[in-house]
């Protein structure tokens, strides 16, 4: 932001000199790319310590035309906002008591307008700014090499530090760990390359002209079954090589999407909640498993066949010159034809094939969906209207599919037309040579076998960009992946705590996910040892977000939580989490047995343990109920079990763990009046002599809560015992007429 | 169940505010900031608005804004436009494509931009038969209303992706 200060152009400072302001007086700069009409345009909001100038105009061809400028006294200004529409953003600014909008921008100048007015209202109230506010404020956006903005703030490359020889130099690095194999892969390639090379020439030139030939000074003449042989052995030696060749190729590649994966895996689970929270799932399981296979090729298909094509095509050209150096050079002439025709039909057959590939995944989902959804379908008797739905999606993949048969029909015959051409030249001038005496039949014979044989390596060469730059785009995914460094991370000194007692005090505590929209603001919360305190709001009031900063699976920006006196950041991770015990409404339960899901917080457990912990949650019974017992396998693949049940099983694992801090998000809502009473018994067990933070929104659950704490909108409004809430008449008070009126209204 | 409140011509009066918002004046109250928010925004982009106050609670619906006088419209339109800022794409000067992004320049009713978009199945949609949304890398919207009406050589650079 600072630099943008020393970037501001000339007709702007002639702007700011009529208000008599100076370049050295402004603390703070966004600019913006619309003007007041939605033209794309700039607007610069300036502050200094006691004025806001907003500039409003078009630069197009490098003229500025003003639209309007304005300076406002600080003391106007009452508060200062950006609000989000649905494509971009207003500057609004609270004066003389109205809103008033002051400039637009587009979403790309949405963060910097945030940031803005968070520290125009710390100039407001008289601070000053310092280095670490801007640096807070811009880590997120900016490369921290350059200062450029990234292209896409949710993939942090920048444009002009990418660099993809660096890529391809750090790809490289990886095969010192397979050289051995890669050694020996080149050296087989090279071999069986040689081989190929040798046929056409002992088929050709020393068939026709020495074996078959009579005259002086030939000494191969008549032994047709010795050269035979000879030409057998060399195709086994090129078959043992080709079979060694591939063995060896498959075990590394095998091997390195095995590595590839482990390390992006690896990676992933080292990384912070909030990794997760900006990119999709389904995107990451790409990156586990599609961009290790784009690696693959690059080990084993790319660089191996790269070298060897390019050998080859060097190594039959070389021969051929040599033979004949004019019908060598005639030979190639339809060369450039035949890459322009290949570089033409390969982007088109790409697009063509991605179509195909995308249509088919919707009618694929089509079909599921409407058969997942089958009850809905029949129930309204709509089976013609799915049907209907079918038979549009499954018209689209025909159409994509007479699309794709018709350019290969096309195209290929083309392109063998071409490749014909070739030969029709080595026929045509080669066999006028040899009428001619120039050359002999047998040259004639190779000439045209490798005619035949430069085409395979043609057809590589011309895909290698596509190759490479696929290879290049999976390879600077993963390695975004690995780079990344987790936002919560321990200290090198962290400090460990094996026996916490649980005594937990926010002070000032304010976060956001996103940068301009805060969740929680000033929180201050003391939660003495072993209380249970119950978290009330509506939906979307930070209650889990508090909880989230509780278990340190985000880190705050804005003031302190500490857990007995010591900050959470100083504090050794693992001790953390190993006493922390959450139970949320949706519970993940692994694939596997219900034994180890119960154990999974603690693999040491013993089988008594477990019982235990199974029959403190309710949950033994039904366990038992169930054929395998402690050993049904559940998950996605095994038995599956009711909400309450999975509940049970979570709590189960809580009381194994034995937390000395437990949270409960909405653990019994949604479950049947009967389960959640089961439920709510084994809590209360859980609950005793732990720390407890419970959310729900069924206000009679918390009724042995210890406190209440009001949450509403990012701020606590409210905290007391149900009783001293009751009568201070405000928002609990509120919330519980709410609830017991809905109750009567079902009867309940 | 609640009943649809309609706001019409008849029982609302509303204004702009001398901060550039739309006020709105119901019966004894006088709301100094209302936003319009639009039900359907690409079927019915006229119809179907839900007005609303600073805290974003509903007071009504217009169910056309043509039903109101031309001077009101003119309200209606200039806010819908902002909040639903989205430029046209009259003309496409070129789409350059490099690890798995798409750089745009293009021309709109707005003047010339560049854009980046990601390529995946959320940047380019079909909303419905010829109009695209196309969705920059910071969110940032535009539309191709009607792709067959754009000149051959825009039409070529996007034809691959319909």
């Amino acid at each position: 932001m600072k630099d943008l200060i020393k970037e501001i152009p000339s007709y702007i400072k002639e702007i700011l000199v009529i208000y008599n302001v100076s370049l050295e007086e402004i603390e703070l700069i966004a600019i913006g790319d619309l003007n007041f009409r939605g033209e794309f345009g700039k607007c610069y909001a300036l502050a200094t310590k006691s004025n806001l100038i907003i500039i409003t105009g078009n630069n197009d061809n490098k003229n500025w035309v003003e639209e309007s400028s304005i300076l406002y006294r600080l003391d106007e200004i009452e508060k200062l906002d950006s609000d989000q529409l649905v494509s971009g953003g207003i500057l609004v600014g609270l004066i003389n008591g109205e809103d008033k909008i002051l400039c637009r921008y587009t979403n790309t100048s949405m963060n910097d307008f945030g940031i803005f007015c968070r520290l125009f209202s710390k100039i407001k109230e008289g601070k000053i700014l310092t280095e670490e506010d801007f640096k807070n404020e811009e880590m997120t956006i900016y490369c921290p090499k350059c200062g450029t903005r990234y292209e896409d703030p949710i993939r942090k490359i920048c444009p002009n530090c990418f660099d993809k020889r660096a890529i391809f130099l750090r790809v490289l690095s990886y095969l010192p760990r397979y050289k051995v194999k890669i050694i020996f892969i080149l050296i087989f390639m090279v071999i069986s390359s040689l081989l190929n090379i040798i046929m056409p020439y002992l088929s050709g030139n020393i068939f026709y002209d020495e074996v078959l030939k009579k005259g002086e000074n030939l000494n191969f003449y008549g032994k047709i079954g010795y050269f035979v042989i000879v030409l057998f052995l060399i195709k086994v030696i090129s078959t043992i090589v080709s079979i060694i060749y591939g063995r060896i190729n498959s075990t590394l590649a095998a091997k390195v999407v095995f590595d590839l994966k482990t390390e992006i895996f690896n990676a992933l689970q080292r990384l912070s909640l909030s990794f997760y929270n900006s990119k999709q799932t389904g995107s990451l399981m790409n990156n586990v498993n599609g961009d290790a296979m784009h690696l693959q090729y690059f080990f084993h298909d790319g660089v191996p066949y790269f070298i060897v094509n390019a050998l080859t095509m060097v190594g039959i050209f070389s021969v051929m010159v040599s033979i004949n150096w004019l019908l060598a050079i005639l030979t190639i002439l339809p060369v450039p034809f035949i890459v322009f025709v290949l570089k033409k039909i390969f982007p088109r057959q790409w697009v063509l094939y991605s179509r195909m590939w995308r249509r088919n995944s919707s009618l694929n989902s089509l079909i599921s969906d409407s058969l997942t959804g089958s009850r809905v379908v029949k129930a309204f008797g709509k089976e013609e209207v799915e049907v209907k739905r079918f038979g549009n999606a499954n018209k689209n993949v025909y159409n994509v599919n007479v699309d794709v048969g018709l350019m290969n029909q096309t195209v290929y015959p083309f392109l063998f037309f071409f490749m014909g051409t070739s030969s029709l030249i080595v026929w045509g001038y080669g066999g006028w040579l040899v009428v001619k005496g120039a050359i002999s039949f047998g040259t004639l014979i190779t000439f045209t076998g490798y005619v035949g044989m430069l085409m395979g390596p043609l057809h590589f060469m011309t895909q290698i960009t596509d190759w490479w730059s696929s290879c290049m785009n999976s390879a600077s995914r993963i390695f975004e992946i690995l780079d990344t460094v987790p936002e919560v991370e321990e200290k090198m000194d962290s400090i460990s705590m094996q026996d916490i007692k649980g005594e937990i005090l926010l002070k000032n505590v304010s976060f956001s996910y996103e940068p301009n929209k805060p969740i929680l603001s000033d929180i201050n919360l003391e939660i003495k040892s072993g209380e249970m305190i119950g978290l009330v709001g509506h939906s979307g009031a930070g209650k889990s977000t508090l909880t989230n900063l509780i278990t340190r699976l985000y880190d705050i920006k804005e003031g302190s939580i500490t857990i007995d006196g010591v900050d959470l950041k100083d504090m050794n991770l693992n001790d953390l989490h190993s006493q922390i015990a959450l139970v949320l409404q949706e519970t993940y339960l692994f694939m596997g047995s219900i034994a180890e899901n119960i154990s999974y917080a603690k693999p040491t457990a013993t089988i008594d343990e477990i019982i235990e912990a199974a029959k403190i949650a309710n949950a033994h019974d039904f366990i038992m109920k169930l054929p395998d017992g402690y050993d049904t396998i559940i998950g996605s693949r095994g038995q599956s079990l009711s909400g309450g049940e999975k509940q049970r099983v979570a709590i189960a694992r809580a009381v194994l763990l034995n937390p000395k801090i437990l949270i409960l998000d909405e653990a019994t809502a949604s479950l049947d009046t009967e389960t959640e009473r089961l439920i709510q018994e084994a809590l209360e067990r859980l609950i005793k002599g732990r720390t407890t933070i419970s959310i729900a929104h069924r206000l009679s659950t918390l009724r042995n809560a210890d406190r209440l704490v009001v949450v509403e909108h990012g701020k606590i409004i409210e905290q007391g015992t149900h009783e001293e809430l009751i009568r201070l008449k405000g928002i609990y008070f509120n919330l519980v007429k709410k609830q017991n009126e809905a109750l009567k209204l079902q009867g309940v | 169940m609640e009943e649809i409140k309609y706001l019409t011509n008849e029982n609302t009066t509303f204004y702009k505010s001398n901060g550039g918002f739309i006020g709105l004046k119901s019966g004894e109250t006088d709301y100094k900031r209302v936003s319009l928010i639009k039900a359907f925004p690409f079927s019915f982009s006229n119809s179907f608005i839900s007005v609303r106050d600073k805290e974003k609670n509903e007071i009504g619906i217009i169910k056309n804004i043509d039903d109101f006088s031309s001077d009101t419209k003119l309200l209606f339109v200039e806010e819908l436009e902002r909040r639903y800022y989205l430029p046209v794409i009259d003309k496409i000067n070129s789409i350059k494509e490099e690890f798995g992004y798409g750089y745009w320049d293009v021309l709109t009713n707005h003047g010339n931009k560049k854009f980046t978009i990601r390529r995946d199945n959320n940047s380019f949609i079909n909303i419905k038969d010829k109009l695209i949304l196309i969705i920059d890398v910071d969110g940032n919207r535009y539309e191709i209303s009607d792709y067959t009406t754009l000149d051959e050589k825009s039409f070529k650079l996007i034809e691959l992706m319909l």
